[in-house]
């Protein structure tokens, strides 16, 4: 399979750009996005979480875990720029993600941010030359690290050649599409329903991406004590639809 | 006929601003070798902040309680725990009561707290305070930092209570963060990034608190065991912690942590709750890796 150059991606017009970007933040993409709920079924398994409640959820969700995660994925896009070299960049890129493994308390949501992480980057490396995304991969190998979907997400943006917010909005945007389309499986949740929800968050959207520039790694906080709970607590599911 | 206030403005406006009361402890345990027991080696004490003296635990370690003298935090404060756990010592923490966050002048910047604890090896710190109480208008900011050796422990929880709820107050407060990170042979392995401003966010909302008002995160850490041992206490204790949840009154979860422990997460309509849920645990917990009970601390007698 011919596969473009980093360069020759750089090169190309915004068009170009921006449908690669759809392309590798669309739910088709392989890499497992569609087996994680990251909580949502056992708060959906014990009605803590209703059709009712899902876009007052889904909101909160991007004004905390949503904007926390966009930090990172704005984090991860500025390291080639950070690094002074390979091997520094390989440090950063480990201390970013063992800092986002950190920031996730349940041990099931991190190895699924983790599955989808290194999927994607694998994908992105069968589909153009990125060498610095390959190193990355392999750094964080060598070193049993986990590379977690929003440094993932970030990093191979930049490395593509797209604008820094046109990233993190995508990235915000397929986050809580996942979430949707977790509940589409979960709860009593049509398809009208679901695009009007999402078609409701893009503002919410827009907003945690605003706020995601502006927020350095260390204040990016997050307060979702119920879907931690829900994330948590998956493993003692008995009968479960999703891994996380 | 001027009041005292009106004459003081006139005399000198510097007298009326509010102090900026800057404060700090510093608590260096040691390990007594000949006497088998842990010891308060050295302090530093500024007020509001004191430790009385530091009582012997019957499992050798040393329990001291952390008090303020001005019953809790005033708008502006900036106050500094820092202790110090040395190799093989045990040192378990707790407060008097109640960690309250007044209620600060209009202007006041908001009240800080700083704690860091440094434990060196096989050292073992119990961590067990009182609820934090944020009265009506408290804007509080609090910076939590544990290093870990090789072989060191914690038992480290915090508990946020919703504010006097008894009169009446329940997230009325303006603003509360807290920023924790316990960092294990130099790498991070439980960072909490919480930011609360209920006027501009609902804590009710589905996503955050829902209907729980009290919430309550316990870390337990050792450096050492394997990742299959911490897997098996994480499902031991998810065991003892299922009874414990009574769904619209109390939940209880637990999850191992990227490496070297687990963490604990409750929220709970009623406070009263939570501090037996965590002792139940804690105690689990302590006999698994320590092998020994836990010892609840003595306040009152």
């Amino acid at each position: 399979m011919e596969r473009d150059s980093a360069n020759e991606a750089l090169a190309q017009p915004d068009a170009l750009a921006d449908l690669r970007l759809l392309h590798l933040a669309d739910s088709a993409l392989p890499i497992g996005a569609l087996a994680h709920s990251f909580g949502l079924e056992s708060l959906t398994s014990c009605e803590l979480l209703t059709t009712r409640d899902l876009p007052d959820f889904l909101q909160t969700y991007l004004e905390e875990a949503g904007t926390m995660d966009a930090v990172f994925c704005r984090e991860a896009f500025r390291l080639p720029a950070a690094a002074a070299s390979d091997n520094d960049f390989a440090a950063r890129w480990l201390a970013l993600n063992i800092q986002s493994s950190a920031r996730k308390p349940a041990r099931e949501s991190r190895a699924g941010s983790a599955s989808l992480g290194a999927n994607f980057l694998r994908v992105v490396l069968g589909l153009a030359e990125v060498p610095l995304a390959r190193e990355a991969l392999n750094a964080s190998r060598r070193s049993a690290s986990l590379v977690h979907y929003s440094t993932a997400f970030g990093l191979a943006g930049n490395l593509l050649g797209f604008a820094e917010e046109r990233v993190a909005l995508v990235y915000l945007h397929q986050s809580v599409a996942n979430l949707v389309s977790s509940c589409q499986r979960l709860l009593p949740l049509g398809q009208s329903d679901a695009a009007r929800i999402l078609w409701n968050l893009k503002p919410a959207i827009l907003a945690a991406a605003n706020r995601s520039a502006v927020t350095a790694l260390q204040d990016a906080s997050c307060f979702m004590p119920l879907l931690d709970w829900g994330a948590m607590e998956h493993p003692a599911l008995s009968t479960r639809l999703f891994i996380s | 006929m001027a009041s005292v206030a009106q004459n003081a403005r006139e005399v000198s406006p510097e007298l009326c601003q509010p102090r900026r009361l800057q404060a700090s402890l510093l608590l260096d345990f040691a390990r007594d070798e000949i006497a088998g027991c842990t010891v308060l080696a050295a302090s530093r004490q500024e007020p509001p902040l004191k430790v009385v003296r530091a009582f012997n635990v019957q499992d050798g370690a040393a329990l001291a309680h952390l008090h303020n003298v001005s019953g809790g935090l005033l708008g502006g404060d900036q106050l500094a725990l820092k202790v110090n756990v040395g190799a093989r010592a045990g040192v378990q923490l707790t407060t008097t009561g109640a960690t309250r966050i007044y209620r600060p002048r209009h202007e006041a910047p908001p009240a800080t707290q700083s704690n860091e604890f440094t434990l060196y090896e096989d050292a073992l710190l119990e961590y067990v305070p009182d609820a934090i109480i944020p009265y009506g208008g408290a804007r509080f900011s609090q910076t939590t930092t544990i290093y870990l050796a090789q072989d060191a422990g914690i038992f480290w929880w915090e508990i946020l209570a919703p504010g006097r709820e008894a009169g009446g107050e329940s997230f009325a407060y303006d603003s509360v963060e807290m920023k924790t990170d316990v960092v294990a042979l130099g790498r991070p392995i439980a960072s909490e990034r919480v930011r609360l401003e209920p006027h501009r966010q609902s804590t009710q909302s589905f996503g955050r608190l829902g209907p729980y008002r009290t919430w309550a995160t316990f870390c337990i850490a050792r450096v050492g065991p394997s990742a299959a041992e911490w897997l098996a206490l994480e499902y031991e204790l998810r065991e003892q912690a299922m009874p414990l949840t009574k769904h619209g009154e109390t939940l209880w979860a637990v999850s191992a942590l990227p490496a070297h422990g687990v963490m604990v997460r409750c929220v709970a309509v009623h406070g009263r709750h939570v501090l037996p849920g965590l002792q139940n645990l804690w105690q689990t917990a302590k006999q698994r890796l320590y092998g020994r009970d836990a010892v609840p601390p003595r306040k009152v007698n």
